[in-house]
């Protein structure tokens, strides 16, 4: 036709070439030439309730806050379990085992940002504050963001100090109103934070007290800049932090709910260290060679809790049908990738009160479907399943843990419904006894046993909530107590016994399984540390 | 009156034969109108064909790769999900529900939309003035974001999501009916009905309709590829088909949990959407060309 | 032209009216207490929320309440998000310049590989390079756009490692919001090592933007590429080979213009469906724009969020096309659709 074959051929190469080049400004190989501001990006799951750990138990929150921002009275040695010093430079204990005193250190800082200024250092003052503030109902700070600490109450810290004293600056003493083993550690757990008096006096002048747990005050390695929700939380580093830290400038918490997609960021370094990788992903980041993982035994639970409080969940009998229905082998494999190992009760085998042959629950559909008859729960009963949307160390999924489950029930006649909610509105819902069952689960605060046994199934705890199964009997209680009054292993281990027999008999919750905690990151980051007792620490880590 | 056939071998196509012959000289439209029927076959007989229960999960067999695989496994040709579920069943589930649920809406919203458009083709005024201008300015907003508004109000859900792309295709379907109708019946052979004494419906029915039909089967193919396309979208962002549902946007979506040890999890169903959505589109694009050269001839 | 640019100006108000009045109703149809909906604000004490009350005029009629909460709108209050408890005004107008700006650099993208490929496949109109174009541009046209996103992640961002695939720039910078277009706010901002930080926001702008420009630059190819046969086998081009001129000549001086600016409009038009698609690729590549926001909000239910979204972009588009619409009809007669419908 018209066209010939010199048309303006120069034009259109031309064009693509400019296209090309433009494209191609924007990458670069291998990060040669390209310099990254100092820093460090860990992607974590979700976002944080608040910035003071003491007023939730979501790992969520107290991973950002409680090792970035605070300090305690004391800390555990991540590698022996062993309390060494924190804020408190030493102590000392009566002989009747009723009075500590501690000796604070001197010259501690406190963070100064855009909103704060300290004009004096950490002293005496800040302690009384932080203790009095969840201790005395009448504080004025008591009912500052809800007025709930559930760790703490869960423990029963409140009740258990009777006063706390100003010797001098420096000295604080803190009589007890019976002797227990546990308070040391209970100092020392990630909840146990200190606050900054000088703060709290300045926000209550503004009339503005909440403000302290949403813009929050330290003496921490890290100090809070912004909190974008769903987003990110920016810190930046504590110049005059008084341990030894690493030179990172900046730590970000990049949050990212999808456990793919953090994986993704993880290998493309857009992340320098994930949260909760899923089993399925374990053996990918072992094959990438600039990626790490570290495993180690974790103290941990995973467990499905029976509303004791909603019939028929009411009935053991019930209850150690449905335990009966579900092949908990079965989930070992598909849930945690062999990962965990089953439970046979609440506490792990890595604790001291771990009982080798205790006897639970074993998989017989046909018994099981028969005690449920016999218990009037008839064919085609319908019941729920509350089931976690974030991955927790103890179940890495519980939403697939809840369709297997699905499958189980159904051959026994009950039909089971999947309820989930976004995780705070699910931990909100929950606390109201929403549920008629619900997959959740606890990871240890501290190496001793108590840690488990009173927060989960302890009277008291129902009302701060971490008791899921709403269970409260008055002997369970007794030898929970008992046990705390005793200081040798053995005579603890005893009572602790008799509880696990009692929880295998009455069956408030059926353990799942214990798991291998993991952290993943790149090779180039080093100074990251599993901590078995808690919240992740970035005081040390850094990057080239 | 008899056409005095003196030879026999003298033909004269119809329109419809006229554009058959064209379309069936390009052979990539050709080609592609055969996918289009094998994907008419599967959706009919799919349950039949399909190897296994789609919702089936199976333990033992989480995550195993295509047959043609080193570590895959013939009886699973396209291997495994992250809940041990079998792809290839999957897939052909989820061709049959995309393709179906599609197929669906995209006649009903024809049937309205054509309704619909010939009233307002045939009616004069103000009223459909502004009407019209109402309806060019819907027009303008891209099909998947009116769904996501929809969606947004009446909520998530398959259900939900059928009636947001159905309402959302409806205007392309007035538009191009008014203005087709709005042609036709400028022209004599209306004028004649008319003079007849034919009401409206006659007259659409008898004269318009038949002389719109080519038009309408490139605007079906047309509209189409957009349903396909937007369910598949919103079944992807969980706005539409929800897990366990096989239906090929929401497989991608789960795939992507285990997409980097598991990768055939978001390139077959991907594909096949692929696959889906370039036969209509070539079989559409042969259509208009074919119709083209007809109408230049 | 005066009365071009009045028709559309009350067009477009009455289309903006339409859709406000859309959005202030859905208070009303989506669950929960209506003045919960229309502010955001939950768990008011009940002086608080008779304040709120007198404020929307809850207790007059209908009519009313709606041009009350027009008078909110136009000074600023949004509402607030159920999710985060942030003014929606602030939030929606960073989210919208986020997708905006994707958008734009896509069709940017599109234009610079979608005109000159048209150009070329149109000037080689049934030959082997149009041929190939063509199923190329098929091809492109029929890739769903998410997969696309999902099989450049795979092969660039994780296998090669060239692009980083989440955000608009690493979270290392913190870049103060001025306009809400990153790469200019880098420019206009105080930042150390701005340099690596604008490398940076182009490279996290690399995949999002091919993903959504492959499907538009197929049709832009395609629009380009009939406009240019229609226009090489008109008269006047013959004219002009009758004269004397060389093709290139011909193709520079008469083709191109007149190949483009009948399609111009239509070109233009494109932004609508790449700004959709822009919607559905945010949320692969976590780009913080509106589409992302919207679905977020879909998913968390947070009703203030999506009638305060969905207005803004449906505002955004009719904004848009109407005004293109207006600019075409003043600048090319040629392009006036009939008035009205009878005839």
């Amino acid at each position: 036709m018209l066209v010939s074959q010199r048309h303006a051929s120069c034009f259109i190469p031309v064009t693509v070439i400019l296209t090309v080049m433009l494209t191609l400004m924007g990458c670069s190989p291998e990060n040669t030439h390209y310099q990254q501001p100092n820093g460090i990006i860990y992607c974590s799951e979700g976002n944080p309730a608040s910035f003071n750990p003491q007023l939730d138990t979501s790992g969520t929150t107290v991973d950002v806050s409680s090792h970035q921002i605070y300090d305690r009275l004391l800390d555990f040695d991540l590698i022996t379990g062993e309390i060494i010093p924190g804020l408190a430079s030493s102590w000392i204990t009566s002989t009747d085992g009723l009075t500590y005193t501690f000796q604070l250190r001197k010259n501690i800082v406190f963070h100064s940002t855009s909103y704060f200024a300290p004009t004096r250092t950490f002293d005496a003052d800040d302690v009384i504050f932080s203790f009095n503030r969840w201790r005395d109902k009448n504080h004025p700070y008591h009912e500052v963001s809800g007025g709930r600490y559930p760790y703490i109450n869960s423990v029963g810290l409140g009740d258990l100090i009777s006063d706390i004293k100003r010797i001098n600056r420096y000295r604080v003493e803190i009589t007890l109103v019976r002797p227990e083993s546990s308070f040391l550690a209970n100092l020392a757990t990630d909840f146990s934070i200190i606050l900054s008096a000088e703060y709290a006096d300045q926000l209550a002048k503004a009339d503005t007290p909440e403000l302290i747990d949403t813009h929050p005050i330290g003496t921490g390695p890290f100090k809070f800049n912004s909190f974008r929700q769903d987003r990110y939380v920016r810190f930046d580093a504590h110049p005059l932090y008084w341990r030894e830290r690493s030179t990172t400038e900046q730590l970000i918490f990049d949050i990212t709910p999808s456990s793919s997609l953090r994986l993704a960021k993880l290998m493309t370094g857009e992340c320098d260290s994930m949260a909760f990788p899923t089993h399925s992903q374990l053996d990918i980041i072992r094959k990438r060679k600039e990626l790490t993982l570290d495993e180690k035994p974790g103290l941990n639970v995973g467990f499905w809790a029976f509303n004791t409080a909603k019939a028929p969940f009411g009935n053991p009998e019930v209850r150690r049908a449905l335990a009966m229905a579900i092949d908990k082998n079965a989930l070992m494999e598909a849930i945690y990738f062999g990962s965990a190992i089953p439970a046979t009760s609440i506490i792990p085998p890595s604790s001291w009160a771990f009982q080798p042959d205790t006897r639970s629950s074993t998989y017989n559909p046909l018994g099981a479907a028969k005690l449920l008859r016999e218990n009037g729960v008839e064919e085609g009963f319908s019941m729920t399943i509350w089931a976690m949307p974030v991955e927790r160390a103890y179940n890495p999924n519980a939403m697939k843990m809840a369709e297997l489950m699905q499958r189980y029930l159904r051959d026994v006649g009950i039909d089971a419904n999947i309820v989930s909610y976004e995780w705070s509105t699910f931990r909100a819902r929950l606390n109201q006894g929403l549920h008629d069952s619900v997959l959740i689960g606890w990871s240890a605060d501290n190496g001793d046993p108590d840690n488990f046994f009173r927060p989960l199934l302890t009277c008291s705890a129902i009302d701060s909530g971490t008791n899921r199964a709403r269970w409260c009997s008055k002997e369970y209680d007794k030898l929970i107590d008992q046990a705390l009054t005793y200081t040798n292993q053995e005579d603890r281990a005893y009572f602790y016994s008799k509880a696990i027999e009692m929880i295998n008999d009455e069956m408030p919750l059926m353990p799942i399984a214990h798991a291998f905690r993991y952290q993943a990151y790149r090779d180039d980051l080093t100074g990251i540390e599993i901590n078995p007792y808690g919240g992740i620490q970035f005081r040390n880590v850094s990057k080239p | 009156m008899p056409r005095l056939n003196l030879y026999q071998e003298e033909y004269y196509p119809s329109p419809i034969q006229n554009t058959w012959k064209e379309f069936k000289e390009n052979h990539a439209a050709l080609l592609s109108l055969y996918c289009v029927i094998f994907f008419i076959f599967l959706m009919i007989f799919g349950p039949f064909l399909a190897p296994y229960d789609p919702l089936q999960q199976n333990i033992d067999l989480l995550l195993v790769p295509p047959a043609w695989d080193n570590n895959g496994d013939i009886s699973y040709l396209f291997g495994t999900d992250g809940l041990g579920r079998d792809m290839l069943s999957r897939i052909i589930y989820g061709c049959r529900m995309t393709f179906g649920i599609s197929l669906v809406l995209v006649i009903i919203s024809m049937l309205v939309g054509v309704a619909l458009g010939a009233m307002a083709g045939m009616s004069k005024g103000l009223r459909s003035s502004v009407v019209n201008h109402l309806l060019d300015s819907i027009m303008a907003i891209p099909t998947l974001l009116i769904a996501i508004i929809i969606i947004a109000i009446v909520g998530t859900g398959l259900v939900n999501s059928m009636w947001a792309i159905s309402l959302a295709l409806i205007p392309q379907f007035i538009h191009q009916t008014r203005d087709i109708v709005r042609q036709k019946m400028k022209k004599e052979y209306v004028l004649a009905a008319q003079l007849d004494g034919a009401g409206k419906i006659h007259i659409f029915f008898n004269s318009i309709l038949p002389n719109m039909a080519e038009m309408l089967v490139v605007q079906v193919t047309l509209a189409l590829s957009v349903a396909i396309l937007d369910i598949s979208a919103l079944g992807f962002l969980n706005l539409g088909a929800q897990a366990p549902s096989p239906e090929l946007g929401a497989l991608l979506s789960e795939g992507l949990t285990t997409a980097y040890v598991a990768p055939w999890n978001i390139a077959l169903p991907g594909a096949a959407i692929f696959f889906m959505m370039m036969s209509i589109n070539l079989v559409g694009d042969g259509l208009r060309s074919a119709l083209r050269y007809r109408l230049l001839r | 032209m005066l009365k071009i640019i009045l028709r559309h100006a009350s067009l477009l108000i009455l289309t903006l009216f339409v859709l406000s009045f859309f959005s202030f109703s859905l208070a009303y149809l989506f669950p929960g207490d209506p003045l919960v909906n229309l502010t955001g604000i939950r768990g008011s004490s009940e002086q608080e929320y008779a304040l709120l009350a007198e404020q929307y005029a809850m207790h007059s009629s209908f009519i009313v309440q709606y041009w009350q909460y027009v008078m909110h709108l136009f000074s600023g209050n949004w509402g607030l998000s159920f999710s985060s408890g942030l003014p929606l005004a602030e939030e929606i107008s960073r989210s919208l310049a986020a997708s905006v700006e994707l958008s734009a650099y896509a069709l940017i993208f599109s234009f610079l590989i979608g005109l000159p490929l048209g150009f070329l496949s149109g000037l080689r109109h049934h030959k082997f390079t149009d041929f190939t174009l063509l199923t190329a541009s098929v091809i492109g046209y029929s890739i769903p756009v998410f997969w696309a996103a999902l099989i450049a992640i795979l092969i660039f961002s994780i296998q090669l490692g060239w692009f980083p695939l989440s955000g608009r720039i690493s979270l290392l910078y913190d870049v103060p919001f001025e306009t809400g277009f990153i790469l200019i706010d880098i420019l206009l901002s105080d930042l150390p090592d701005k340099e690596f930080a604008f490398q940076d926001a182009l490279r996290h702008l690399v995949l999002p933007s091919v993903s959504i420009a492959i499907v538009t630059c197929t049709i832009v190819l395609r629009i380009t590429r009939r406009s240019i046969v229609e226009v090489m086998s008109s008269e006047y081009i013959q004219a002009a080979y009758a004269r004397g001129l060389s093709p290139r000549q011909v193709f520079l001086r008469h083709g191109v213009k007149n190949a483009l600016i009948p399609i111009l409009p239509l070109l233009v038009m494109q932004f609508t469906t790449l700004l959709t698609n822009a919607m559905i690729v945010e949320t692969i590549f976590s780009w913080p724009g509106i589409g992302n926001g919207l679905i977020q909000a879909i998913y968390q239910r947070d009703f203030p969020a999506i009638r305060a979204g969905m207005l803004a972009v449906s505002a955004l588009v009719l904004t848009f096309t109407i005004t293109i619409d207006m600019v075409i009809q003043i600048f090319d007669p040629a392009g006036r659709r009939p008035e009205n419908a009878t005839s």
